[in-house]
């Protein structure tokens, strides 16, 4: 017998990790359990027993080593797929004496190191190929607009990476503050 | 630099106390979990992420050190900077518990 399998195109910015583990948990309480992802888009899901299972994504920006793993493992936490630096963890609800046992973060401290993990190696990185690269780049193919139908179509494409590089940045940008606002409490 | 990092981990959070305290003896993560789950009746409880990045951020710090690995898990304890800081904390919570209950202690 072949397993049932699908995959969903879906997309989570850097900022989404909380709303991917939400996701994730509803996929599997639906009776898809995650088997692993090709960039932060595709979703591979394999059909399974509905199951109320606890999704959680730390961020790691080096190779962490089996010590890690172990800690994980040991508190009962399966590592199942990595990334792009994101490591992602289940472990079934009915596995939990607490809440506080569905958590990999135990105090907010640790919540923020993330965040700042993530806005160091993910978000500062973006904002520097824009400001270096892309709008540059965009200027200068804009001045250049009248000149011929190439420049034209080159100044398209610009501008709509332009527009989704703008959109990316406003959109984690807010979802970012409103993260540091909510750990901070 | 020790003064430094006096003044960083002073006054501790509970997590921080809590690991210290336990790596009085060498332990590893899971286990300091288990153990301060047992001291606080359940109440207190440190999640993996947390504890493997507290344990890191000490261990760079020089309040615990690394002793060896152990079935994948890495066992630490307490250095003397580590001593030095714990009787430190336990000093100030003292003097909390003292004069919040004149006349016990």
């Amino acid at each position: 017998m072949t397993e049932e399998r699908k995959t969903e195109i879906k997309i989570f910015t850097i900022a989404d990790y909380e709303e991917e583990e939400i996701w994730l948990r509803e996929q599997h309480k639906q009776g898809w359990k995650l088997v692993n992802t090709v960039l932060p888009v595709f979703y591979h899901f394999v059909k399974c027993e509905p199951e109320d299972v606890v999704y959680r994504l730390d961020y790691k920006n080096s190779k962490e080593d089996s010590a890690y793993m172990q800690m994980f493992q040991d508190y009962g936490w399966e590592y199942f797929n990595e990334c792009m630096g994101w490591l992602y963890f289940r472990k079934p609800a009915a596995d939990m004496d607490s809440d506080m046992e569905g958590e990999i973060f135990s105090d907010d401290e640790s919540r923020i190191e993330l965040l700042n993990q993530v806005i160091k190696t993910r978000l500062l990185p973006l904002l520097t190929i824009f400001f270096l690269c892309l709008l540059p780049q965009c200027v200068n193919i804009t001045a250049r607009f009248t000149d011929s139908g190439l420049s034209f179509v080159l100044f398209i494409i610009f501008s709509v990476l332009l527009l989704l590089y703008l959109w990316l940045f406003i959109h984690c940008g807010r979802k970012m503050t409103n993260l540091r606002r909510k750990y901070k409490k | 630099m020790e003064e430094r990092i006096k003044r960083i981990y002073i006054p501790m959070t509970e997590t921080g106390f809590y690991i210290l305290y336990c790596l009085q003896q060498s332990q590893h993560g899971y286990g300091i979990s288990q153990q301060v789950k047992d001291l606080t009746a359940g109440e207190v409880i440190i999640s993996p992420g947390t504890m493997y990045g507290t344990l890191s951020k000490m261990e760079r710090d020089g309040l615990i050190s690394f002793i060896r690995e152990e079935e994948k898990r890495k066992l630490y304890c307490m250095t003397e900077l580590g001593r030095q800081i714990l009787d430190i904390e336990i000093k100030r919570i003292e003097r909390l518990y003292k004069n919040t209950h004149p006349g016990k202690l």
